[in-house]
This record gives C-alpha cells, sequence and structure tokens, in this order.
C-alpha cells in the first residue's frame, strides 16, 4: 500500500489560527480555558475561539450557516493553502472526510429559544440546513469544489480521528488524489454545557476564579475532576507520497497507520480491552514494534473512571516498552473539542514529530499511581530520537480510533 | 415606483451589507449571490419587519423590484381586509 503525506494543516483553534502558534503555545503550557456563562447555576469554562467569520464569508454567504460550519470551512482553507492549493487534481478526485459530533448547536439552540422561550412561534427558516451535522462537510466542499466523495462521520469524540483515517484509505485505495480530512466541533452554547455538565463529566472549579479555571483540566492526576468543552475545527491535506513528492510538496509527516475498535460493552464507560485492540491495530497497520513509537497525545480527557482505563490500554499495547513511551494529554491546555479533537490533535502529533518536540501533560503536579505513565513534564520537551507518534481518540459510544505518523 | 422597495433596500443594506445602489431592483437577485436559502431567509426579515405575511416562496421573484411589487400586493391586501398597519406600534 503506498503512503499517505500529511502536506497540510489547519486550525482554528482555542490558541488560534496558526499551527505554528498553536504548537508554541502548548510547548509553554498554555490555557485556553476560561469561565463561561456565569449566568449558569454551577460554573462553567470552555475553550472557546475568537474566530472571526468575515474572513470567509460575505454577511450574505452566512445565510443558513452555522458557526461549526464556519470554522470548518476556514480551517479547510488554511490546510489547503498550507499544501500550496490542489495543484490540479480534477475536482472529482478530490475528497471530504469530516468529522462533527453534533452539529450546529448555536442553530439549534437559537431555534428553541426564537420558536419556544420567546413566544415567536416560529424558528429561523434555515435551521435544518444549519444544524445538520454533514453540514460542515458539504460546506468545506462547496469552498474547494471538491466534487468526489463528501462524508461526514459522527462517531462522539473519535469523529474526525475516524474521518482522518478513513480518508487515508481512500487515498491508499487511489479513489481520491487529494483528501482533506479533519473535523469542526462548534456546540459552546447554555443548553449544550448544561447536559456536558449533568453528565458529571466536566472539571470543577470555584465561580468567578479564572486562574482556577484555565488550570482545571488535570490529566491523569490525582486531583483530576474532568475536562472543559473546547471549539473549533482541524483539517488535514492527505495525498499518496508519491503524489507530493511529484509535485514538489512539504510533507509535515506521513500518516503511516490506524486502528479501530468498539468495546461494544457500555455506552460511556470505555474499557482496556477495546481500546488496546486499537492500539494494537494501528501499530500492525504502519509495521511499527510500540519501541518505536516515542510519543502518545493521548485521548486523557481528565475524568476519574477515564484515564486509569486509557493507562492500562497503553500498558497492554505496549508492555515491557510502556515506559519508554511519553504520553500527554494536551486537552488540559485546548479542552476537549469532542468531534474536532481527533483532528486538532492529530496536527499537534504532526507538527510534535516534524520539530521532535513534545507538549507536555500539564497541571499534573501530582500523578494518579493508576496512572502510571511516562509523562511530559513541562519544560522537557525535546525529543530527538522521536520517528514515529500515536494520537488516541476513545469515544462514548464505545468506538476507539488511533492514528499513527511517523516523519517525513 | 413600489413604495416597498426603498425599505428592502435599507433592510438589506443593515443585514448584509450591500449597498443599494450594487444591486439593481431589476436585475437578478440570484446573479447577487441570493441562493434560493439566502432569499427564504430575507422573506422571514422581511415578514418580521415589516409585520407582514407573504405568500410562500413564489419562483417568478427574480428581482428585488419583483419583491417589493409582492410586499406592496400583500400591504394592501392587509388593508383592504381591516389589518393594523405595518408599523412598530402593531407589535406590542
Amino acid at each position: 500500500m503506498s503512503a499517505v503525506a500529511v502536506t497540510g494543516l489547519g486550525v482554528v483553534s482555542p490558541h488560534g489560527e496558526d499551527p505554528q502558534a498553536l504548537f508554541a503555545a502548548l510547548l509553554r503550557g498554555e490555557s485556553a480555558v476560561r469561565p463561561i456563562f456565569p449566568e449558569l447555576a454551577k460554573p462553567a469554562a470552555a475553550a472557546t475561539v475568537a474566530f472571526d467569520e468575515s474572513r470567509w464569508f460575505t454577511r450574505l454567504q452566512l445565510a443558513g450557516v452555522d458557526r461549526v460550519s464556519q470554522m470548518a470551512v476556514a480551517a479547510a482553507d488554511l490546510a489547503v493553502k498550507d499544501a500550496g492549493g490542489l495543484h490540479g487534481a480534477a475536482p472529482e478526485r478530490v475528497g471530504v472526510f469530516g468529522g462533527c459530533g453534533m452539529g450546529g448547536a448555536v442553530a439549534l439552540e437559537a431555534a428553541y429559544r426564537s420558536g419556544m422561550a420567546t413566544g415567536a412561534g416560529r424558528v429561523p427558516p434555515l435551521t435544518v440546513p444549519a444544524f445538520m451535522p454533514n453540514a460542515p462537510a458539504s460546506h468545506v466542499a462547496m469552498r474547494q469544489q471538491a466534487q468526489g466523495p463528501v462524508f461526514t462521520y459522527s462517531v462522539a469524540c473519535a469523529s474526525s480521528a475516524v474521518a482522518i483515517a478513513e480518508a487515508a484509505k481512500a487515498v491508499q485505495r487511489g479513489e481520491v488524489d487529494v483528501a482533506i480530512a479533519g473535523g469542526s466541533e462548534a456546540l459552546i452554547v447554555p443548553g449544550v454545557v448544561m447536559a456536558w455538565q449533568a453528565m458529571q463529566t466536566l472539571a470543577a472549579f470555584p465561580a468567578g476564579d479564572a486562574q482556577a479555571a484555565a488550570t482545571a483540566v488535570r490529566p491523569f492526576a490525582a486531583d483530576r475532576s474532568g475536562f472543559a468543552l473546547g471549539e473549533g475545527a482541524a483539517f488535514l491535506v492527505l495525498e499518496s507520497a508519491a503524489r507530493a513528492k511529484a509535485r514538489g510538496a512539504r510533507a509535515h509527516a506521513l500518516l503511516a497507520g490506524w486502528g479501530h475498535s468498539c468495546d461494544a460493552t457500555h455506552l460511556t464507560k470505555p474499557e482496556a480491552a477495546g481500546q488496546a485492540r486499537a492500539l494494537r491495530m494501528a501499530l500492525d497497520a504502519a509495521g511499527l514494534a510500540p519501541a518505536e513509537v516515542g510519543y502518545c497525545n493521548a485521548h486523557g480527557t481528565a475524568t476519574k473512571i477515564g484515564d486509569p482505563i486509557e493507562r492500562d490500554a497503553l500498558a497492554l499495547a505496549w508492555g515491557g516498552d510502556l515506559d519508554r513511551l511519553k504520553v500527554s494529554s494536551t486537552k488540559a491546555l485546548h479542552g476537549h473539542l469532542l468531534g474536532a479533537a481527533g483532528a486538532l490533535e492529530a496536527v499537534i502529533t504532526v507538527l510534535a514529530l516534524a520539530k521532535r518536540q513534545l507538549p507536555p501533560n500539564a497541571h499534573c503536579d501530582a500523578p494518579d499511581a493508576a496512572c502510571a505513565l511516562n509523562l511530559v513534564r513541562p519544560g522537557a520537551v525535546d525529543a530527538p530520537d522521536l520517528e514515529a507518534a500515536v494520537s488516541s481518540s476513545f469515544a462514548f459510544g464505545g468506538s476507539n480510533a488511533v492514528l499513527v505518523f511517523r516523519r517525513a | 415606483m413600489s413604495s416597498s422597495l426603498k425599505e428592502l433596500q435599507d433592510l438589506i443594506q443593515e443585514k448584509y451589507g450591500i449597498d443599494p445602489a450594487t444591486l439593481d431592483p431589476n436585475e437578478s437577485m440570484r446573479d447577487k449571490g441570493f441562493d434560493s436559502l439566502a432569499l427564504v431567509e430575507f422573506l422571514f426579515e422581511i415578514e418580521d419587519r415589516l409585520k407582514i405575511s407573504l405568500p410562500d416562496p413564489d419562483p417568478s421573484i427574480e428581482t428585488l423590484a419583483g419583491l417589493a411589487a409582492v410586499v406592496d400586493r400583500v400591504r394592501a391586501q392587509q388593508a383592504d381586509a381591516g389589518e393594523p398597519a405595518a408599523d412598530t406600534s402593531a407589535a406590542s
């Protein structure tokens, strides 16, 4: 099978729209998590995006385009520009593979408010095209004139990791010459935040304490209490390594393998054996032994239940080489982007490989003994021998997705 | 000339930032970027702002002048039916 090259990176992230600046902020341990919605009964924090949609859309073009699609269009466009354009690919040979967990939450919230709460009796007329979960990928297709397969994968927190793997398969099979793959999520609205609060998975912090909010997400720490929601979009441009070389494109990294599995045990409680199957499958697909992989960008949601299970899964897959694997969850700093998490963390993993630097596992002063891992300590960023890295995404629903990248 | 045209032009400027001078009332609105979805949204906005109820989207509405004529007609029908004038007080 031909190698798949990552030739473009684009992000609309809580740390901005420049992947290099995003990565530098992560290395410095800068948190983008802030208190939000003080009107809610329970303190809430999230990592939001300062997004200027006018750079991508006229006001007329914004009719029926939810924030989740706006950010997807922007991130995909940045990725294509980073790749130097589509470079003459026939439109029907360009595909879009997008992940999205929820769809247009802003449009849905506005519809409920205008239709029910305010007594207006009707909702904005474009509510349906705004909230449908496949709208982001379709808007990307229209903007980039991608006329090949345009698919949306809604696999909760694994959505965009699955999308990237499916895109790579399409590239390998020769179904597309170029794949624009990633995901977007934008659900920081009061109703959805309250729904996540009700799930008891969000990090706790004292009301009104911005510093405590910024450090509230503590993956693998003994005092962890959950994650903070994030929003944003991230896309990668994938093409065969042969095509990239032929057109003289720079490859940030190679997407060397991927693994999928389902726990098939519980809708929301993860299982180590299922995650380990996906990890092993990804390593096998990449033709790598555990000892050859130097870094894992963990799913690491900082929940009481999830983190030790992820540790156990890594231990099952890495065996005696577990201590050689450096691990960090960057969700401590950019929040949990849910359907876009796999894509953003794939970008971060690619940059870690390209730069041979590792973002820290922030806010973990006292690691939990049940999460015994070789965590990346703040400041210990250099990884001069790094050759391969994995990014894990484990979803509600039990679906697990692991991506393996190698240096180009 | 339609009495509603100026109001629609002002609404387009306010909502979309489009200068009336760049939108010839007798040219196709679609050619200016008003696809079917944008037009539906605009029709809802007209109904909310002018406190009128437009007929279901009429595919024959191609131009802003044509749209203004429909609004004029609806207003005239509402006046004939003795409905309240379409000013802000009607909403209270």
